[in-house]
């Protein structure tokens, strides 16, 4: 049934084709141009055509259009606030604050969580006849073509309703154009960061100045929010006020406000502004096409630096202890790991949170988080009592407090292996072939995992400790910490075996197929929930043993994160054995 | 010892994709000691069955027999036996051709120095060895598939299942991979592979299998599927082909 179909659809694109070469005349002679249409076009089809027997897929994406229209609805409201309240004197502060909370997301969430969906791969582009120009047109024009994209034009939308309601039509027809150009400034920013940011990421040269640049750019959200918070809670109106003009003044905030300068009346300001977020679109786009270029090529070539130094090593070189091939294998990190199943597959996988630029920009927002978590929680007063003279050092904390804290932190760290088995992609099917058994895949796993992880949280809490001043502490963060951890990997482990996704095949580390995100988020959500909540023991603990548990901690929290992980790898390493296939199919990548 | 089994038995395998038949009921029977050619047309069903036969995919209905031993309800015995070359599915391509050797022999339950020793041996025989530490993944097509054929050939399996082993492998290589495998044959193993090159598989095989839209159209010892012939006749009166006649694509000459 289904054939018959597909094979009309195929001849009634060889009929367009035909029209395009024609079969009396000369072919060359008539091409036409391609133009930002049949990007969105092709995009449209091929988000179509992967929904095609795909039920999950299909709910994957109604799930992100029904988290889309649930925010687009809030910031709808939430912009259109003074307007509604007839409350002009907000107007300003909601459109510049506003606007520059939603071009800072769009700059800050793909590359630290979301992911850019790269339905249309640049890198398949590289062989056609296509200008730079109508490339990134066409790219962009297909990029706006989104279910974010969509929610950020309805959210922004409350603005022209707030402008229009304080300033009348004018005021709502320039705030239009302005969210419009908004839009785009914010589609444009993101695209050009997260490419810029592959591209640094897939240099083996700054890479790793493009890993730190990424943990302080995400690190940055932090103290921003700590300062709004303060600046809020210190509530001088008109300071905000003088702060929202500026902030107006920047591509920011320039695209948001001018609906509010007309109904202010300075309406002088539109033109320069709508100039400042032109020139801003242009030069984002303009850098945007630069990193694309080296994208493309990057896809099929991979740069020279890539030979590793060292080739003697390999045959007849200087024989050493380490000069064999299983030597080679394991990293100095896992030494220790006997040269068996399970060493091998801790040492790949060891290899691999390393070399795999996917897995790698994955373990810095586990950094970055795991330092920036704690920070907003225990330190989330300190800034509002430092007006008052209070001491830095005196937060409103407690071993409650920071024990809840690591609990968030393990369990945002575990839930990282929430779809594991999608970074191998197809490669897992080497593993299927040898039979390797759920349980000792799992477990490996983990332990490949904790090696990177495990030091990591271990500094965050001496740290913390520290910074607290409060030393005594130290043993409840570390076992609240390995609890939460533990049982995050455990729920990690079955999400990761019955929720996997496949990941795109590119060079991009950030890309995802549409509707992933909402994948993503989901099983994240779901993981880190069931974590938090197998962790409230310790947390509770906390709360009522009082000093007692200063010492109690570490050693139950190791237990029960150690028993949680080996039960979870234990139970869901079963449940692996008996859907290795259905796994191996779900991770696969369709080209 | 190997008498007992036929080295791979295929029983009414069959799969669909999303309502669409790809293997329409495929039976199959590999002696064991011989050199088996899987051959079919682009889209045939050849990857299709091959995953099935190994275990990469769950049938839809049949089952597989390695050895004696069924894939699906005794996975462990079986994929001992086997050593395995996919088509179009990755390497753990972020190692290096050692590593990633080393890895697999792990994996396998090897003795480190065993690896060691047979890494560096396939290393050098196929031309790898001067690739260094570079990662697979900025390997040539051709040096991929040599990466793989190795680590299918490592733990010294009793039946290979190769997936297009020869395609973009150049003429040196793929008469050194024939070589390899006409001696692992002698020695008493079991070969079976897919291939569209009649050349090669009429040079090699004992036994040959036609497949065409699912389903198996000749089976037999070579000579009993090409009788007087060559096989490259056979093989386009069972699939149907057609020439191109001059008329269609007129445009490509000016
Ligand atoms: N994952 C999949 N989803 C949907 N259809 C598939 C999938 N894999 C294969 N098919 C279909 O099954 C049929 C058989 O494909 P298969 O890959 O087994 O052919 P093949 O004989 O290996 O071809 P080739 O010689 O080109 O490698 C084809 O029509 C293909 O479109
Ligand atoms: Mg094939």
């Amino acid at each position: 049934m289904a054939l018959p179909v597909t094979s009309s659809g195929g001849r009634e694109g060889g009929g367009t084709a035909g029209q395009v070469t024609s079969p009396d005349g000369p072919a060359v002679e008539r091409v036409r141009p391609v133009s930002a249409r049949h990007f969105v076009r092709l995009k449209l089809r091929v988000m179509g055509n992967s929904f095609r027997g795909q039920g999950w897929r299909v709910a994957m994406f109604a799930g992100s259009v029904i988290a889309g229209l649930w925010f687009a609805g809030t910031g709808f409201f939430l912009l259109a606030a003074p307007g509604l309240a007839d409350e002009p004197t907000y107007a300003l502060m909601t459109a510049a604050f506003g606007g520059g909370l939603l071009v800072l997301g769009w700059l800050l969430l793909p590359l630290v969580f979301f992911g850019v969906d790269e339905t249309l791969d640049p890198a398949r582009f590289a062989l056609l006849p296509l200008s730079r120009r109508t490339l990134v047109t066409g790219l962009f024009a297909a990029a706006l073509v989104s279910v974010p994209a969509v929610a950020a034009l309805i959210a922004a939308g409350g603005l022209v309703l707030a402008s229009g309601l304080l300033g009348g039509a004018a005021a709502a027809l320039v705030a239009a154009v302005g969210v419009v150009a908004g839009l785009l400034l914010c589609v444009a920013a993101s695209r050009a960061m997260t490419s810029a940011f592959a591209t640094m990421l897939r240099s083996r040269r700054v890479r790793d100045l493009a890993a730190v640049l990424l943990a302080v750019l995400a690190a940055l959200l932090g103290p921003l929010q700590i300062v709004a918070l303060a600046a809020v809670r210190q509530a001088d109106w008109d300071r905000l006020t003088g702060v929202a003009r500026i902030v107006g003044w920047t591509p920011f905030g320039a695209p948001w406000t001018v609906g509010v300068d007309v109904a202010e009346g300075r309406a002088w300001a539109v033109p320069v502004k709508l100039l400042v977020t032109a020139l801003t679109i242009g030069a984002l786009l303009w850098w945007w096409s630069r990193s694309l270029e080296s994208a493309m090529v990057g896809a099929a070539g991979g740069g020279p630096a890539k030979a590793r130094s060292g080739p003697t090593r390999a045959g007849t070189g200087p024989a050493g202890a380490r000069s064999g091939a299983v030597g080679q294998l394991f990293p100095w990190a896992v030494g220790w790991a006997r040269r068996d199943r399970f060493g091998a597959l801790v040492a790949r996988e060891c290899r691999y949170w390393w070399r795999d630029a996917r897995r790698r920009a994955n373990l810095i927002t586990i950094a970055v988080v795991g330092i920036f978590v704690p920070v907003m929680v225990n330190f989330g007063g300190a800034s509002f009592s430092t007006g008052d003279g209070t001491e830095l050092a005196a937060p409103n904390s407690s071993p409650m407090l920071v024990s809840l804290s690591m609990v968030v932190v393990g369990a945002l760290a575990s839930v990282t292996l929430a779809n594991q088995f999608g970074f191998d992609g197809s490669a897992y099917a080497a593993n299927v072939v040898a039979g390797v058994s759920g349980r000792l895949e799992l477990l490996a796993r983990m332990a490949a995992f904790s090696v990177y992880v495990l030091p990591m949280l271990g500094v965050v809490a001496v740290l913390l400790g520290m910074v607290l001043g409060r030393p005594t502490w130290l043993g409840v963060m570390a076992g609240s910490l390995v609890a939460s951890y533990g049982a995050g990997l455990a729920i990690s482990a079955f999400v990761s075996v019955l929720g996997a996704y496949s990941l795109p095949e590119t060079s991009n580390p950030f890309a995802m197929n549409s509707g992933a995100g909402v994948a993503k988020s989901f099983l994240a959500l779901l993981s880190m929930l069931g974590a938090a909540a197998a962790s409230v023991p310790m947390v509770v603990a906390a709360a009522l043993l009082g000093d007692a548990w200063l010492w109690l901690a570490p050693p139950l929290g190791l237990a029960y994160g150690l028993g949680a992980a080996l039960l979870g790898a234990y139970l869901a390493g079963d449940v692996l054995d008996r859907r290795t296939p259905e796994l191996l199919t779900a991770i696969t990548p369709r080209r | 010892m190997t008498d007992e089994h036929p080295a791979l038995v295929l029983r009414g395998l069959a799969k669909q994709f999303d309502g669409k038949v790809a293997v329409a009921g495929v039976d199959l029977d590999v002696p064991a000691g011989s050199f088996y050619g899987l051959l079919g047309p682009n889209g045939a069903g050849k990857t299709t069955t091959l995953s099935m036969a190994v275990g990469l995919l769950r049938p839809d209905a049949g089952g597989a027999r390695v050895l004696g031993h069924d894939v699906w309800a005794d996975p462990v015995r079986a994929k001992q036996l086997l050593g395995v070359m996919p088509d179009g599915v990755r390497l753990f391509d972020r190692l290096s051709g050692a590593e990633l050797l080393a890895y697999h022999g792990l994996l396998r339950g090897m003795d480190p120095a065993v690896v060691d020793q047979r890494a560096a041996e396939l290393l050098d025989v196929l031309a790898l060895g001067d690739a260094g530490r570079t990662l697979v993944v900025d390997y040539s097509a051709g040096m991929k598939k040599k990466i793989g054929l190795a680590c299918a050939l490592l733990h010294g399996p009793r039946l290979l299942v190769l997936d297009e082993p020869f395609e973009a492998v150049d003429p040196v290589s793929a008469a050194l991979i024939r070589d390899i495998l006409h001696r692992y044959v002698v020695g008493g193993g079991t070969v079976i592979f897919s291939s569209h090159v009649m050349e090669v598989v009429q040079r090699l095989c004992s036994h040959v299998a036609i497949l065409a839209q699912g389903t198996i159209k000749r089976v037999g010892t070579l000579d009993e599927v090409r009788g007087d012939r060559s096989l490259e006749d056979v093989f386009v009166e069972v699939v149907g082909g057609r020439t191109a006649t001059g008329e269609e694509l007129a445009w490509l000459s000016r």
